[in-house]
């Protein structure tokens, strides 16, 4: 599955860099993220809730994020897996000055397997797409 | 208690209500479920969520840790046990050896990997969740021409070209055939990916009683005997100290002919703990770890003489067959091969078939097994080559059919048709449906702008298996009767009827030949402690290899019964008939009632004849039975929304000699509720990944009651020459016969619009498009 997007956030793109980095404003950005720890440098092991359709569950994952270009770019690599299935994916966010703040725009691909692929199929491109949203709105609340 | 009432009613040929429905509509009936032993453990599967991946390590401290566990296992613990069987066998064929629990890596996704056995099933679901499986993931290949592409991944490793076999077949002079054509018609097409659905999912309770040195394995199965001969020999058990009872079963399609991984696991598992342990699959199990059908890719070439005279076919299988072979998963295309000339009498033909390994659930048989793929197949281009000869797709049929004066009729593919009149089906379904009068209702349809198709389906099958040169584990099948002191009879089959109606028509059989009533006679079947060595049901062979097993056990009885019966009326002068033995001379008679009380009270005995009524036949038929029949689809399409509307399904089937009218239509009634849900909803689908995307009800279209055509049912009859009851086999027909039917008539309906084919199924979606794109 293919994710891309973008969002607009009230920051400059140096403060958004920054706090995309920020483990305390990501767990609390992440729609169901249950905690978020630094294990080295760019690496973290995340817990988190995740609802699809009539499925829901606890994930245990690791986030990675390389190639940084501060201020302008950045990847990010995702990995869970639950008893409800599992996650991964990886995508290139870009950071770009727009209107007195930032547009993040996102490319990338996930995939999900186990039973979220077998009975949630349907669901999971809205899911994806919601709980990005949820994340960029949480994330301007955190920064303002 | 009641005596034995003897009569002169017959049953044989009537539309006697089963007698297995009160307890199946009151909820009754006893399945796997609803065994309860003292003591007993539940034990619930962990499945890989990965297509392929290395299984680095399982930890399973934690879930062994949990409340009301008593016992996890992995692939470690039961590398002894013998690999899930391949019953097939082909020249060249790699079977991949199948553990009962992966071992060092994963195939498909659910591929058991862990077993957690506790004392509840809710408590044991929890603490499945807590094994810690490491995996190392692979790349996947979920597609059979891409797994055969340079490149892919290998699904085992050993194998890199995931090629499992080949095979080749070839009748007549098919390079002269094509040079001679006028014409040659070509088509790629698939037949999906199906899941069989049976109502009741898979379950086992395997009880170990270990003083008695005794293994009690009850299952849903097809096949109860070579469950036991199998699982034993997997177990490394003597088979005579194994058990397998199969209690009521709530559908199988052939997805319950089959050895499953489960099944031994469950007799590990109670030898193990010493309890009692019950395994129920999930629904969402069902849609894993249970076999799944067809899966072909389908290239065609048929050759042709302008005047519509098949010169010769030309057929490329690419079959999907899973991760592994399950019981007969590389014989399935091989049935499609013997199929594929159809009633046509060409005897040129050609056929490839490369069986491909994917890292998914095997495929195995499906109600149809092979036979429908062919048909479809046939069917499918008999129509291209009447569209492009701008013939009548009744006539072209009509011209290549084999002439009923030509059987026994010796195909191409090395089959004996066994008899037909393959026109009388076909013209008295385009008499029913009106067909003359539709094609002109057509011209005035199209005029208006209406989609609206008549599509023909003249199909044959291979019923009765078969033979045993061509069933993996004996193509015969076996019957007891007993009559007992009493006078009542018992029948045991060793055919295990799964809801066939056997009940009914064996009942109807043995009442005739006895001259006693529907009541007095009752029918055992599955239980291995109590029916002698049967093979099962499957390739619908009950009543044509089960039913005429009977029918000589009954014949042996009978003689039996007349040496009774002269020997109390002390005359050698006697006829036996409507359940009296009567003396010809002086009219005298004895029932059967008192002939059966003095063959077992054995005060005195004809000569050379032992006391009591007991007779047993192993029944080897000389060939297969060959149904035929023409199935007619009349639809209407909605341009808007791409629905089609099935207006009038005929079928007129000829199934040799009915026993039972009834059963008869309903079986074709199902058959064609899963002929329907092939052509026109259910598909599986595999993303790139391996991951089963179809995966619940919600995501694949299983036919429901309201999306049902009314079905038109008419016969005609040929009995087979094979058998003395002069019975064909019907269980499969339905679904034979239907895709092709259905295709054809929507692709008539699209076909101003230039379209010569669709793969099914045919969603609205697909249907839309293709009038959306045409407009």
């Amino acid at each position: 599955m293919k994710i891309s997007g973008s969002y607009t956030l009230p920051l400059p793109p140096e403060r958004t860099y920054q706090m995309m980095q920020d483990p305390e404003v990501l767990a609390r950005a992440i729609p169901g993220c249950e905690g978020l720890e630094k294990t080295g440098e760019g690496e973290y092991r995340m817990k988190m809730q995740m609802a699809l359709a009539s499925l829901s569950g606890a994930f245990e994952g690791r986030v990675r994020i390389t190639d940084q270009t501060p201020s302008l770019s950045f990847r990010l690599v995702v990995e869970g897996a639950g008893r409800i299935g599992f996650v991964k994916g990886e995508g290139l966010l870009k950071l770009r000055a727009a209107d007195g703040g930032t547009e993040v725009s996102y490319e990338g691909e996930a995939q999900v397997g186990g039973t979220i692929a077998a009975v949630g199929q349907r669901l999971i491109d809205g899911t994806a797409k919601m709980m990005i949203k949820k994340f960029f709105e949480k994330f301007a609340e955190a920064a303002s | 208690m009641a005596t034995t009432m003897t009569q002169t009613e017959t049953f044989v040929g009537k539309r006697v209500r089963r007698r297995e429905d009160p307890r199946l509509i009151t909820g009754t009936a006893t399945y796997v479920e609803d065994i309860q032993m003292p003591g007993m453990h539940y034990a619930v599967i962990v499945r890989s969520p990965h297509a392929a991946a290395r299984i680095r390590s399982i930890k399973t401290k934690q879930a062994e840790a949990a409340p009301g566990v008593v016992a996890v296992y992995t692939g470690k613990d039961t590398e002894r046990v013998g690999p899930v069987p391949c019953g097939a066998s082909l020249p060249g064929l790699r079977v991949p050896h199948h553990h009962v629990l992966a071992t060092d890596r994963v195939y498909f996704v659910g591929h058991p990997v862990a077993v957690v056995v506790a004392t509840d099933r809710y408590l044991a679901r929890d603490a499945a969740d807590l094994v810690e499986v490491d995996y190392d993931v692979l790349p996947a290949v979920a597609d059979p021409e891409k797994a055969l592409a340079k490149g892919a991944p290998a699904v085992h490793p050993e194998w890199p070209d995931n090629t499992a076999f080949t095979f080749h077949q070839e009748g007549g002079d098919v390079d002269k055939a094509f040079a001679e054509a006028d014409l040659v018609v070509k088509q790629r097409m698939t037949s999906q990916r199906l899941i069989p659905m049976a109502l009741e999912t898979r379950g086992v309770v395997a009880e170990w009683r270990g003083a008695d040195r005794q293994l009690n394995l009850y299952t849903s199965t097809q096949i109860p005997h070579l469950v036991r001969t199998l699982v034993a020999q997997m177990l490394s058990l003597e088979e005579n100290r194994m058990r397998v009872v199969t209690p009521e079963v709530g559908g199988g399609f052939g997805s319950k002919l089959n050895v499953y991984a489960e099944e031994a696991l469950m007799g590990f598992v109670a030898m193990k703990i010493n309890k009692p342990v019950k395994w129920i699959e999930s629904r969402r199990e069902n849609f894993l770890c249970t076999i799944h059908g067809r899966g072909h890719v389908d290239y065609y070439e048929v050759a042709a003489k302008r005047d519509g005279t098949i010169l010769g076919i030309k057929l490329k299988i690419i079959q999907d067959l899973g991760a592994y072979h399950q019981l007969l998963t590389p014989a399935i295309p091989t049935l499609s091969v013997l199929m594929m000339p159809g009633l046509y009498k060409t005897k040129n033909v050609r056929a490839d078939i490369v069986g491909v390994f994917t890292n998914c659930m095997p495929t195995d048989a499906y109600r149809g097994a092979g036979r429908p793929e062919a048909t479809h197949g046939i069917e499918r281009m008999v129509d291209l080559l009447a569209d492009e000869l701008k013939m009548d797709p009744a006539e072209i049929r009509l011209k290549n059919f084999v002439g009923k004066d030509e059987f026994p009729y010796a195909t191409a593919t090395g089959l004996m048709y066994d008899s037909g009149d393959y026109a009388a089906p076909l013209k008295k379904a385009l008499e029913i449906v009106g067909y003359q009068k539709l094609r002109q209702e057509q011209i005035e349809a199209r005029k208006q702008g209406k989609w609206m198709g008549i599509g023909i389906s003249t199909y044959g099958e291979i019923c009765a298996i078969g033979p045993s040169p061509a069933t993996p584990a004996g193509g015969w099948e076996s019957a007891t009767v007993k009559i007992e002191p009493s006078g009542k009879v018992t029948v045991m089959t060793g055919a295990c009827p799964h809801g066939q109606g056997e009940e009914t028509t064996f009942a109807q059989i043995t009442a005739d030949e006895l001259g006693v009533g529907l009541d007095d006679v009752l029918v055992i079947r599955g239980d291995t402690a109590i029916v002698q060595y049967g093979i099962g049901t499957f390739g619908s062979r009950a009543t044509a290899i089960g039913g005429t097993a009977l029918y000589f056990a009954l014949q042996d009885l009978k003689a039996k019964i007349k040496k009774f019966g002269a020997m109390l009326l002390e005359s050698e002068d006697v006829t036996f008939s409507a359940g009296q033995v009567t003396c010809n001379r002086t009219g005298k008679s004895k029932s059967l009632q008192e002939i059966a009380g003095a063959s077992y009270r054995a005060l005195k005995l004809p000569p050379e004849t032992e006391p009591g009524l007991l007779a047993t036949r192993f029944w080897e038929p000389p060939n297969f039975t060959f149904p035929f029949g023409a199935h007619i689809v009349v639809s209407d399409i909605d341009g808007e929304t791409g629905q089609i509307k099935i207006r009038r399904y005929v079928a007129v089937d000829d199934c040799g000699n009915m026993i039972n009218p009834l059963l008869v239509d309903g079986q074709v009634h199902g058959g064609v509720a899963q002929g329907l849900g092939q052509a026109l909803w259910e598909q599986v689908v595999y993303d790139d990944n391996g991951q089963l995307v179809t995966g619940e009800l919600m995501d694949y279209a299983v036919p429901r009651a309201h999306m049902m055509p009314w079905i038109e049912n008419d016969h005609t009859t040929t009995p087979s020459p094979v058998n003395p009851l002069g019975v064909k086999g019907v269980g499969e027909a339905g679904t034979i016969g239907c895709s092709p039917a259905v295709v054809n008539s929507v692709v008539d309906a699209l076909s101003p619009l230039g379209v010569r084919h669709i793969d099914m199924p045919l969603t609205p979606e697909k249907i839309w498009k293709l009038i959306a794109g045409g407009n």
